[in-house]
């Protein structure tokens, strides 16, 4: 799954620390998202999208496998 | 089902895992009951070398074991979460997969290099748990560590 986390982040100039703090995780996560190693839980990702004032499919998309094999 | 309780299952499940775990601050006092342990072993193996001295510290390893083992991180978050179940997953099966082959390995060795006549062994209680906490724990770091 690919994610636009960290242009979302840079928009609201917030460091991953701060991002981490805001959504109550640590900024390991913040950083594993970002590097596509950790795929959030819906509960993350809906208070991602209650930040950025964005729907989730905004920062985050299916990639092309993951799409054929839907 | 609506978005409030898809959140809800999902909180629901995240708060089961929490229950059976300890406070960050008891993996210090895990790692502080290993520690008096191996050395109680060390001492104990230099000067009275007490059987029942040395089983009650080994055991003190397994007890400091599980303790580090289910003590909660400084941030316990789903990440965490994530990574704690891999490590008992992988500790599961390298345990099982250690525990079985071990006979193996031990009859071989005996047979081949040391030309005795061994029968197969199974290997003790102590040997299993500590297997499995130990993989787990060390697991668990190094997952942590990857995740950096």
């Amino acid at each position: 799954m690919k994610n636009r986390l960290k242009i979302e982040r840079a928009i609201l100039d917030l460091t991953q620390e701060e991002l981490a703090n805001k959504i109550g995780v640590s900024r390991q996560t913040i950083s594993s998202i970002e590097k596509n190693r950790y795929v959030p839980s819906t509960v993350l990702s809906l208070r991602l999208s209650d930040l950025f004032g964005k729907p989730v499919n905004d920062f985050f998309e299916l990639d092309e496998n993951e799409i054929a094999n839907a | 089902m609506d978005v409030k309780s898809i959140m809800e299952c999902e909180r629901k499940s995240l708060e089961k895992m929490k229950r059976y775990q300890l406070p960050n601050k008891f993996k210090k006092i895990g790692i502080g009951i290993i520690l008096i342990s191996v050395v109680t072993i060390i001492l104990n193996k230099m000067s009275i070398d007490n059987i029942d001295l040395k089983l009650t510290a080994k055991y003190g390893i397994l007890l400091g074991l599980l303790v580090v083992s289910i003590s909660k991180e400084k941030i316990e978050d789903e990440l965490i979460t994530n990574l704690r179940m891999q490590s008992y997953t992988f500790a599961f099966i390298a345990g099982v997969l250690i525990t079985l082959t071990n006979p193996l390995f031990s009859y071989l060795a005996n047979t081949v290099l040391e030309k005795q006549q061994e029968i197969f062994q199974g290997i003790g209680d102590w040997q299993v748990l500590w297997i499995l906490l130990s993989i787990q724990v060390f697991y668990f770091e190094f997952l942590k560590r990857m995740n950096k």
